[in-house]
């Protein structure tokens, strides 16, 4: 089931992510974090001492749990809009 | 990178109060820039959508507002920062933020703070989980994203947050598992009749709760998830009845928890300006005057940050606000600054008894604090759980600042922002004291992490100018 809702807005191109080396498409724009909760890529990353999954929470920058790797470089994922080819890493990155 | 652009008001925050004061000031020909981490105005409640996003016939009534921010902005030609995160303020005031690039420094006379709030959220067991979520984060990602979250979630929690967004998942084609609701239902009535004199949220209210009605969505008064683990599929949800103690499992694929807003402190605190506690309020805020002006001169508040009133409030804090640094620096005179204020001031009691009969649905039980388990994460950051800091209290750590010491709570990349309130109702309610006598987080930069690259910059290593290493 697509989770995207089209009432209001239409979206831009359709553009293809790499998600550690699987192909995940979206539209150009969408917000980064949104996109992987809904494919139901949850677990961005470990937590530094229980090395827990941890994943997006509060989607306003405030948390920062929802820091992935795009291009090798930690970034929270909740203020990054998709562009076609983005490299994304997440789960056991943060070694 | 140090710019040094020089401006007479910095606003920080682009949503409704930050705008509004910043196009009072942009009125009398102050040179403003207003700077925001989101890519447009609106802050959280009228987040904007994508900019890739084109609108089609119908629209959002959020979405609507948003849009009128932005054109005022245009209209009044304030130079604007998005996409800039703010690390460090200092006095005198320097404002130090980043982008995606790199990382600039802007100086001000005045500054208007409009950063808004955080989610209030306690913490149960499991809460860490990927797949638990705030409330507001689901609000956000419903109507500035347009997605819902899950095909099925469970909405816990208390306050209006939770009606809203059942209604826009329902209304987006999602299902509502259960709402847990730390209220009981005569909560509810009491304060909706007391929304009566406030008929647009009155008629919202209605609207929400028709919808979660006709829909027959199990609905727990007086609970609490208790604890949350993952299963096969999903996630199982442990109810907990705080009243009666009954004890409920559901299997569902998401959670959003939320208990309302805390006003962000994060620069008054920096600026080491005086902090009272308040509950009603939304707990530790920056201390200010009637007309919003902070302990520190030329450092201004607008909107919840000094107390939540709520978004229809607001722009009318941003105008009170900004009206009194028009004052102070004698941009108006007392006859025009007695009478723009007066009118924000008698509107905006009004608006308190809306914010009261919020702030009782959103209002933190005893029971419920004493229902977080003693292996709970608290600070999500460090992985400090409720025994860490009660072992810690037992061993002698007398405030917040010492719990910090002792476990590195609130040390971590949030900065405490998501932990801090938790920690200070769970010691207090330990020691049977006052949260005055816990005291707050002193502020520390950066309050968001710096990129390194960004601070460095491009250079060639070659160009580096080599020291001489000292003789031995
Ligand atoms: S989800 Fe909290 S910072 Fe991104």
């Amino acid at each position: 089931m697509d989770l995207r809702v089209s009432n209001y807005f239409d979206r831009s191109n359709k553009v293809n992510i790499n998600v550690n080396n699987k192909k995940i498409e979206a539209y150009e724009g969408e917000c980064l974090a949104v996109v992987l909760f809904v494919n139901n890529i949850k677990k961005l990353r470990l937590s530094p001492k229980k090395r827990q999954s941890r994943g997006m929470f509060c989607l306003m920058g405030s948390c920062q749990e929802c820091v992935v790797l795009i291009d090798d470089k930690k970034v929270i994922s909740c203020n990054v809009f998709i562009k076609d080819g983005m490299k994304i890493k997440v789960g056991d990155f943060d070694k | 990178m140090i710019n040094n652009r020089k401006y007479d008001v910095i606003v920080i925050g682009a949503g409704p109060s930050g705008v509004s004061s910043a196009i009072n000031c942009a009125k009398k020909g102050l040179k403003v820039l207003i700077v925001d981490l989101n890519s447009n105005s609106g802050g959280q409640i009228y987040r904007a959508p994508p900019k890739t996003y084109k609108s089609i016939s119908k629209k959002l009534e959020e979405n609507v507002i948003q849009n009128k921010l932005s054109d005022e902005i245009k209209k009044f030609k304030i130079e604007t920062a998005y996409n800039h995160t703010v690390w460090q303020v200092s006095p005198g005031f320097k404002v130090n933020a980043f982008n995606e690039t790199s990382t600039i420094q802007w100086q001000s006379k005045s500054l208007i703070i409009a950063t808004g709030t955080y989610e209030k959220i306690i913490p149960f067991e499991g809460w860490t989980i990927p797949g638990v979520i705030g409330l507001a984060a689901c609000t956000v990602i419903l109507k500035a994203h347009h997605f819902i979250p899950s095909k099925k979630i469970v909405l816990a929690g208390n306050g209006p947050l939770l009606m809203l967004v059942a209604y826009y998942v329902i209304q987006f084609g999602g299902k509502v598992d259960a709402i847990i609701d730390t209220s009981s239902k005569i909560d509810w009535i009491k304060s909706t009749l007391s929304l009566i004199t406030n008929p647009k949220n009155f008629r919202d209210g209605i609207k929400w709760i028709f919808k979660i009605f006709l829909k027959r969505i199990p609905f727990y008064s007086n609970s609490t998830v208790e604890k949350a683990f993952e299963v096969d599929g999903g996630i199982n949800v442990k109810i907990r009845n705080l009243k009666n103690g009954k004890a409920k499992n559901i299997i569902s694929e998401t959670i959003a928890i939320g208990h309302g807003l805390i006003p962000s402190t994060d620069i008054t605190r920096l600026l080491r300006a005086e902090h009272i506690y308040d509950e009603q309020k939304g707990g530790w805020i920056a201390k200010v005057d009637r007309f919003l002006r902070s302990s520190i001169s030329g450092v201004y508040i607008a909107g919840d940050g000094a107390g939540i009133s709520g978004a229809l409030a607001a722009t009318d804090k941003g105008l009170l606000a900004s009206s009194a640094l028009l004052y102070d620096e004698k941009f108006i005179s007392q006859t025009e600054f007695d009478h723009n204020t007066y009118k924000i001031l008698k509107k905006l009691d009004k608006y308190e008894v809306f914010a009261k009969a919020i702030f009782k649905l959103n209002s933190t039980p005893k029971k419920l604090i004493e229902s977080i388990n003693n292996g709970t994460v608290i600070c999500r950051c460090e992985d400090i759980t409720k025994s860490e800091i009660l072992r810690a209290v037992d061993q002698g750590a007398k405030d917040i600042n010492q719990i910090k010491s002792w476990t590195r709570l609130g040390m971590g990349p949030c900065q405490g922002r998501t932990c801090h309130y938790a920690t200070s109702k769970i010691v207090a309610e330990y020691l049977n004291c006052e949260i005055d006598n816990l005291g707050y987080l002193t502020g520390r930069s950066p309050i968001r992490p710096v990129p390194l690259d960004r601070v460095l910059g491009d250079f060639d290593y070659e160009k580096i100018t080599k020291v001489e290493a000292a003789p031995l």
